[in-house]
């Protein structure tokens, strides 16, 4: 595991040094340029997961196949992902030395890696499956797991800004 | 100027300011609350686009997203104005914040005109494979509408004083 944290903080370093980690740091305006992106994929990636999982839980469009809601959400879903993933790296290495030792951003990666894996493994399963193939309970839990992890990775980003307190959180 | 001045002076909008908690977590709310409220109202922009879930028709969708659409939009007003209380002089000294309002009333102004015209007949063209130039332009604007206040919302928090 040493050799992983020394890796790791090497590539932070590498990052802060970077001219993306650079340029952004130096600008006025493209820290809360790039975040304009984080918080427009925030909205469209809470939507869809919201949207998906009402729908598991019998909330939101009762009486149709919770699949092809799942089908139609999939590609905003993964979309608004990758844009996440894209922005919130650049603004991770304006200060990559300082996320590497920040509790609240290790957090947000652990809740993140889970989100991801148990959204595209588990949860991708149980929406596609048809119903009556599972016990409704899985499905419920299924939705309430996938909800409550990408609510905590939320939570940890909001936790960022205010345990660093500098500048605008 | 003078009713900001009276709200800056009130009980509870000290309370907003010294309290190390209140604001953290009426941010976190309003930040939160953007995945019920802007998420719908971005896949619903994009509806009117063809481009989000074109297969469904739109009054199912307006059917099933509204109660979370209007919940999610009394959040933001609530915590909104609750951030805004805690420092109401500066908040309107900036010029982001004047936009937002203005950008607010127009998305506004947006749905009700959509609501009065093509909103009223949606049986018409709910099942049309495309959706009439006018609901795209409805879609258009609330789209580049939204942008515009998410990103005057974020220059506020840069132009405000550090607290």
């Amino acid at each position: 595991m040493r050799w992983l944290a020394a890796e790791l903080l090497a590539f932070c370093r590498w990052c802060n040094g970077s001219f993306f980690g650079h340029g952004i740091r130096d600008s006025v305006w493209l820290f809360p340029f790039v975040e304009i992106f984080h918080l427009l994929a925030l909205g469209l990636l809470g939507g869809t997961v919201v949207i998906l999982n009402l729908s598991l839980l019998g909330f939101r469009f009762r009486g149709e196949p919770v699949a092809a809601v799942a089908r139609d959400v999939r590609p905003w879903m993964i979309g608004s992902i990758v844009v996440m993933l894209v922005s919130g790296f650049l603004l991770f290495s304006t200060e990559a030395v300082k996320m590497y030792g920040s509790p609240a951003f290790q957090l947000k990666m652990l809740f993140l890696l889970l989100a991801i894996l148990f959204t595209f493994t588990v949860h991708r399963k149980v929406t596609m499956l048809e119903e009556g193939h599972i016990a409704p309970l899985w499905r419920k839990l299924a939705a309430v797991v996938c909800i409550a992890l990408w609510a905590a990775v939320a939570l940890g980003g909001r936790a960022i800004g205010y345990v660093n307190s500098s500048g605008a959180s | 100027m003078s009713l900001l001045a009276w709200l800056h002076d009130t009980a509870f909008s000290e309370m907003m300011r010294d309290s190390t908690w209140a604001e953290p977590i009426v941010e976190t709310i309003h930040v939160l609350t953007l995945t019920v409220f802007l998420g719908f109202v971005l896949l619903l922009d994009l509806r009117l686009l063809d481009l989000a879930m074109p297969r469904r028709r739109i009054s199912v969708l307006f059917e099933q997203l509204n109660p979370g659409l209007f919940g999610g939009f009394a959040v933001m007003v609530v915590t909104g104005v609750l951030l805004f209380s805690a420092d109401p002089i500066a908040f309107y000294s900036t010029l982001f914040f004047k936009l937002k309002m203005i950008m607010l009333l127009l998305a506004g102004l947006n749905v009700l005109v959509f609501n009065f015209t093509l909103g009223r007949r949606l049986a018409d063209w709910d099942l049309d494979p495309r959706t009439p130039w006018g609901a795209k332009a409805a879609g258009i604007v609330s789209l580049v509408l939204w942008v515009g206040i998410v990103a005057a919302g974020r220059g506020i928090a840069y132009a405000l004083p550090p607290p």
